[in-house]
């Protein structure tokens, strides 16, 4: 009993989505009403078991942990959240919208409704809308970086790789040591045609973390890329090549990428390893 | 004549009543009226008061201000002169500021402020729950429990010591590891932190020294905490900062940086050969 109270607690901890293990521990808690036990935690594994049961589409259970909660915090706006939440689960956006709108209006503050809001924007496709919002929460709260980086995925379905660009240079200040970030900010530099930034920022995720072969690839195409623009003397309007680094060092970190490709495919299959052989070769 | 020579130690036999009187009751109230504190402070503590959204606004304008300053050296030139003049702007014209039109205007009294009194009346109702007890208690110590010796320190200590802690029993030979129950008190007094914390759990208000730390600081920031921040003065400080600062690119030298990593070659330290 009190290990699954344990393993719903760490899956909270780490605020993993992990909705059929939630409900599958917590299944014997609440018909034997074990759940009680955790104290002031039965709160907590509620919400969780709330959320993970509109995740799996089990409204009606849903529907009785929401009845618990309420009786317990009538007044709460964190409990009224999850009414918009159960509304938009069942496909009545309006409902859903109003409830959160009156949360906004109670409190401005309100984080929760603020992004249920953009979150419901989203989920019904009204980018327009989405990102209107989500531009004025990120007025106030701008160091949140996981707003910036919902930001940046909004503009890339919509191709605007400057301003997805400029979304993901916030991100990287807030956290710079994460080459993930970087491989983002990477991938949409060479979208954009700033060869000489892309690869600076390929060797960052390089630089930060060893052998990735992402990284890789793009050091390779992107010096390639540079040598091929140089090569032509008609240029490509969108390229920009000129911090690019000398021909003799581009030449270096091809060599190097491809080197390290290589040892990075040795222990793949032979498939695999073929037909990244012949790629590197061209 | 108790010359320097002599290292017996001095042997003195205690009643076991004391022991028993005095000893743990003091311990044993120090510890309920440390629990019944808590319990109060958690009953008197209001709901912190919630915070305008201009106001939080304002503060994280001149976070990123902060961030921008800091972290400038991992975007490239022209993103951070992008964000540098916009910020620079902003701040001068008070974009982000609570009240744009009374931006010239001096400080508002914190006084007249309603929101604010509640809050410095908390602080202060606060540090009442810690003095008031520590007092009483200190005071009941002495007028029940003076005049004898309690405990022998297992540890020896200066003579200064011996005014404090053997208050009440005027003898000049007696070793000062005889002390009285008032620095039992304040043995009690450091040492029940530990386990107020098993008890009451990690933020607990019984903490006695954390009431004499407030006590000390409280002179100290006194007139402080009085004025509220002046955003307007703090926008054009970090104006000024931002506009001093030197962007150096982390990323100028990331080829050697990478070619070294990868043992291609020893570290090169000149930017010349890109």
């Amino acid at each position: 009993m009190s290990s699954s109270l344990e393993l719903l607690a760490e899956i909270r901890q780490s605020s993993e989505r992990r909705p059929f293990a939630v409900l599958k521990l917590a299944e014997p808690l609440l018909n034997t009403r074990g759940v009680s036990r955790a104290g002031d935690d039965a709160w907590l594994v509620y919400e969780q078991v709330f959320v993970s049961a509109i995740d799996e589409g089990q409204i009606e259970l849903a529907k009785a942990v929401l009845v618990i909660l309420r009786t317990r915090f009538p007044s709460s706006q964190r409990v009224k959240r999850l009414y918009g939440m159960i509304n938009e689960a069942v496909g009545h956006p309006d409902e859903a919208k109003t409830i959160y709108k009156e949360m906004l209006e109670a409190d401005e503050t309100n984080i929760l409704a603020s992004k249920r809001l953009i979150a419901l924007l989203k989920s019904y496709g009204h980018i327009g809308e989405t990102v209107k919002q989500l531009v004025a929460y990120l007025d106030i709260h701008n160091n949140d970086f996981e707003a910036w980086l919902e930001l940046s995925n909004l503009y890339l379905t919509q191709n605007l790789y400057p301003q997805a660009a400029f979304c993901m240079e916030e991100v990287i200040m807030q956290q710079p040591a994460n080459h993930y970030f970087h491989l983002c900010y990477a991938e949409i530099s060479y979208s954009m045609g700033n060869f000489d930034l892309a690869l600076k920022e390929y060797l960052r995720v390089v630089e930060l973390s060893t052998d990735n072969v992402r990284g890789f690839y793009g050091i390779k195409l992107v010096a390639d890329r540079i040598r091929d623009i140089r090569a032509k003397p008609k240029r490509d309007q969108n390229a920009r090549i000129d911090d690019a680094p000398q021909p003799a060092t581009l030449d270096r970190l091809s060599q190097l990428a491809t080197e390290r490709l290589v040892a990075a495919y040795n222990g793949a299959n032979d498939t695999c390893k073929k037909t990244a052989e012949e790629w590197l070769k061209a | 004549m108790s010359g320097l020579a002599e290292s017996t130690e001095q042997v003195m036999f205690l009643d076991p009543a004391i022991r028993n009187w005095v000893l743990f009751p003091i311990t044993v109230i120090m510890v309920l009226v440390g629990v019944f504190r808590h319990q109060l402070t958690i009953l008197m503590t209001g709901e912190p008061p919630k915070p305008d959204i201009r106001d939080i606004r304002q503060a994280k304008a001149l976070i990123r201000g902060q961030i921008l300053a800091q972290s400038n050296s991992y975007i490239p030139l022209s993103s951070f002169t992008e964000r540098k003049k916009f910020l620079c702007s902003a701040f001068e014209e008070g974009e982000y500021l609570k009240n744009k039109n009374a931006k010239d205007q001096s400080p508002v009294n914190l006084m007249a402020d309603p929101k604010n009194m509640e809050v410095m009346m908390d602080g202060m109702k606060k540090q009442m729950m810690g003095i008031v007890p520590q007092t009483l208690i200190m005071g009941w110590i002495q007028f029940f429990f003076s005049g004898f010796i309690l405990i022998k320190l297992p540890f020896p200590l200066g003579l200064r010591f011996k005014q404090m802690l053997q208050s009440g029993i005027m003898t000049p030979n007696m070793d000062v590891k005889w002390v009285s129950s008032l620095s039992w008190y304040f043995i009690n007094l450091f040492g029940l932190r530990g386990v107020f914390s098993l008890i009451l759990g990690g933020e607990n208000s019984a903490d006695g020294i954390r009431d004499m730390t407030a006590m000390g600081s409280m002179g100290a920031m006194g007139q402080q905490s009085g004025q509220p921040q002046d955003y307007n003065k703090l926008f054009m400080a970090m104006k000024d900062n931002l506009s001093i600062v030197y962007h150096e690119w982390d990323l100028a030298n990331i080829e050697q940086r990478v070619f070294v990593k990868y043992g291609k070659q020893s570290r090169v330290f000149t930017s010349a050969a890109k």
